[in-house]
């Protein structure tokens, strides 16, 4: 009995000393878009979308793990592995796709910023200039552990969705038996359903995502021989942040769709909706919610991109050089930053159609990612051993396979 | 006439014989390191669905990319890999180590150059191209018209590095003996810039570095890395390699490196060491970390006072440590008491003859072993020092700390 209580305090030590990467990359995707989503499916269509959540989990682990393992496997960035194995021009091309696709992301973030925070009669001129300013001053600044620290605190603040979700007073029946089984009434043959359903799953699976986690496991120096605790870090995150998603859900699903509010135009309108179905308490946490998603991916998309991009393109990167020492890496990171907060504070900025761009790339960019990732994770020369199982590879093609055709759905559908 | 070719120029393109009929796809050019070290030997070519190689002899010229064989010699085989190296597969989007940059930089495309000698053309490495030209040209090469893509390539810079400022990484032992790597160039930079290059460096590569250097560089280069990557290091070579390069480190740094790493790890690494160096670590290690004791090193010059500046300079003749020490050499009677110190400059520009003991300085700053890190940093402001002798209860000199390890403390660096 003793022994074994030991040997689970020993398996609670080796999964403290690498969790991270794997929860704080999960948490980011629910982000100011991916809270808009989850909360528009809930207010059109109730209950009857959970059951997308169960295998939207499976295929974010499914990919996750894979980026994990070969940051742990090769101690490289995914865009460094695509250039040595697929050559400048594939890289090149990739790279400034994932630059277009997750400026849009970096402009979606400070909206929510702008909007969550207008929610309490703040002005968007004042808090957009300060998030970005605090943004790259945080990032600059920090090192990797201590940046760490930030974001692990942060993603314990996504909870606020969780709360929010029980104080709507959901029908914990009916949203338990929508989670296991399809509801009979929406199929699939009903357009918007299906429209819906494509959004979901579109928003959790994003290509800057890969580059980000494969990054930060090697940034954090794990090692073949930890990844067995590392993986549990990404399956611990991925299921966290669905939980969190379905409590969104459900908390728009018991109020906004129960009482005929099917449409919202933004995540700050979903909580401005609920203020008087929910309560003041739901409003604030959903608002507060809002702001912490959105500042938080934030800080990630510029920093990660500019890494990936410099690093695939070899041009010099790393907060730990002078700005003439990196200066292709520092503008890009900064232009990100300023202009992706900047259009805000731009009167009749066309909005709207950036981020429909930006999703349309993101629908291209992806697909070959995912490809790229697989190709990759199955050469033995590069993963020894830790190439992928046939019974992984089937899962994981499937799942690629799904992904693509869905977001393609996505792209020309919109 | 010489002229000069581009890797990528020659890539794809048919190789022809006399007649031009075409005999196969150019894949790859090997060059042998243990023949000539810059000299291509092979062509690989991809002829019916296979690879294959010819001897190089055989090629008689190369106009604008394209090989033309000489008719004898055009045989085509097959050839083990591993002992050439393949300037596509090892060489071309891999890193390399920049040694005039003294730094990590990727490899755009490789230089060739081109000489007729007889009949045939000589092929041989003239050095990486690591800058935008050649990112130009094989992004536009196939999509611009080739003149155009000329007279653009004409106004970018270039940025070469020479062959032999460049070192190759390889993490498999048995090919870096084949291809004589042996990062001669990288020895020859300042450990803390070598440092700076292995922090970059993934796991396996890192290890490659380590397992080669010489043992007194790479003590040096481990000494000026942080303790995560110290640790990973030491943990990943085995305890003989290990013992030698920790038996060249100071022994304070050697002693925090081993107060890190495992118990059952840093046992195995004393028992290779040898008796003298192991006791000084051994010493060390029994003092808490982050005090006088745990900082300081046993390495220093102490002279009896009643000693000349004669004997003095004899001393230093044969001093071995790290010559930070050697700023202040303190004086002490019989007993091993601390009872003087003097500067070294005044030490050597005293005439010959003069005893140490009327040059001292009066009195002797000094601290207890168990003063903790921020008195000792006090000290040093205070009086401007840039060493300070720690000496234990009964007034006996036991170590000194040097100005190097206080400026560490105060950046917070370990």
């Amino acid at each position: 009995m003793l022994t074994r209580l030991r040997s689970w305090k020993i398996r609670l030590a080796l999964v403290l000393a690498v969790i991270g990467p794997g929860i704080i990359t999960a948490n980011v995707d629910n982000d100011a878009g991916g809270i808009y989503t989850y909360s528009l499916a809930g207010a059109r269509f109730g209950y009857s979308l959970l059951w997308t959540m169960i295998p939207i989990t499976i295929a974010l682990i499914v990919i996750q793990e894979m980026a994990a393992r070969m940051g742990a496997v090769t101690g490289k960035g995914l865009s460094d592995l695509i250039r040595e194995q697929f050559g400048f021009r594939a890289t090149f091309l990739l790279m400034a796709a994932l630059v277009v696709t997750n400026f849009g992301n970096v402009v979606a973030e400070f909206a929510g910023v702008a909007s969550s925070v207008e929610l309490f009669g703040i002005s968007k001129y004042i808090i957009v200039p300060l998030a970005a300013a605090l943004v790259w001053v945080l990032v600059v600044r920090g090192t990797y552990h201590s940046m760490e620290k930030v974001f692990l605190v942060a993603s314990g603040f996504y909870l606020a969705y969780v709360v929010a979700g029980v104080l709507a007073h959901p029908d914990w029946r009916a949203a338990a038996i929508s989670t296991v089984h399809r509801p009979a009434g929406f199929t699939i043959n009903n357009h918007d359903y299906l429209y819906m359903v494509i959004g979901l799953v579109g928003t959790t699976i994003a290509p800057w995502m890969q580059f980000y986690l494969q990054a930060s496991i090697v940034e954090k120096g794990i090692t073949p021989r930890q990844y067995r605790a590392s993986r549990w870090d990404v399956i611990v995150g991925c299921v966290f942040t669905d939980v969190v998603a379905w409590f969104i859900i459900v908390a728009c699903a018991a109020t906004l769709y129960t009482h005929g509010r099917h449409d919202i135009a933004d995540a700050a309108d979903a909580a401005q909706a609920l203020r008087p179905l929910a309560g003041e308490y739901a409003y604030l946490l959903f608002a507060a919610g809002l702001f912490n998603a959105s500042l938080f991916a934030a800080c990630i998309l510029p920093i990660s991109t500019a890494y990936a991009v410099c690093e695939g393109i070899g041009l010099e990167s790393g907060l730990d050089k002078r700005f003439d020492e990196a200066p292709a890496f520092y503008w890009l990171y900064t232009v990100l930053i300023v202009v992706g907060a900047g259009v805000l504070l731009i009167p009749r900025f066309p909005l709207v159609r950036i981020m429909i761009l930006s999703q349309v790339v993101n629908g291209v960019v992806l697909p070959f990612v995912l490809i790229f990732m697989l190709r990759l994770v199955n050469d033995r020369e590069l993963m020894g051993d830790h190439v992928n199982s046939r019974a992984y590879n089937v899962v994981a093609w499937v799942t690629t396979g799904v992904m693509i055709v869905l977001t393609l759905a996505m792209v020309f559908t919109s | 006439m010489i002229s000069i070719v581009a890797l990528t120029e020659c890539l794809g393109r048919p190789v022809v014989d006399p007649e031009g009929a075409r005999v196969g796809v150019l894949q790859d050019l090997a060059v042998l390191p243990l023949e000539h070290p810059t000299r291509v030997g092979y062509l690989v070519v991809r002829a019916g669905g296979e690879d294959r190689v010819i001897s190089a002899q055989a090629l008689s010229s190369i106009g604008g990319g394209s090989p033309r064989l000489r008719s004898e010699a055009s045989g085509l085989r097959s050839l083990p890999t591993e002992n050439l190296l393949l300037l596509k597969r090892d060489l071309l989007d891999q890193q390399i180590i920049d040694v005039q940059g003294r730094k990590l930089v990727r490899v755009n495309d490789v230089e060739l150059d081109a000489r007729p000698q007889g009949d045939e053309l000589i092929l041989s490495v003239l050095g990486v191209d690591v800058g935008a030209r050649a990112a130009v040209r094989r992004l536009a090469s196939g999509v611009v018209p080739r003149h155009s893509l000329r007279k653009l390539l004409a106004r970018i810079p270039s940025r070469v590095i020479p062959w032999h400022f460049v070192d190759l990484l390889e993490s498999d032992p048995a090919r870096r003996v084949k291809l004589k790597i042996a990062y001669q160039g990288l020895s020859t930079l300042h450990p803390a810039d070598i440092a700076d290059i292995v922090e970059d460096l993934a796991p396996a590569e890192r290890e490659a570095v380590f397992e080669t250097l010489d043992e007194e560089v790479a003590a040096g280069t481990l000494e000026e890395l942080d303790p995560r990557t110290q640790v990973a290091i030491v943990e990943a070579l085995d305890s003989d390699r290990a013992a030698d390069i920790v038996e060249e480190m100071g022994p304070d740094a050697a002693a925090d490196l081993l107060g890190e790493l495992a118990a059952e790890q840093s046992g195995a690494i004393l028992e290779e060491m040898e008796p003298e160096e192991r006791q000084q670590v051994r010493r060390l290690l029994s003092f808490g970390e982050r005090t006088a004791a745990g900082r300081m090193t046993t390495e220093y010059l102490a002279m009896h006072a009643d000693a000349s500046v004669d004997a003095l300079i004899d001393a230093l003749r044969r001093f071995e440590g790290g010559m930070e020490a050697l700023a202040t050499i303190y004086l002490t009677d019989g007993e091993g008491d601390l009872v003087g110190a003097v500067p070294l400059a005044k030490a050597v520009i005293a005439a010959p003859g003069t005893m140490l003991r009327t040059l001292s300085l009066a009195p002797v700053v000094n601290c207890l072993p168990d003063t903790p890190d921020d008195q000792v940093a006090e000290l040093f402001d205070k009086y401007n020092l840039l060493t300070l002798p720690v000496v234990d209860e009964h007034g006996r000199l036991s170590g000194i700390i040097t100005a190097d390890d206080v400026i560490n403390v105060l950046r917070g660096a370990d």
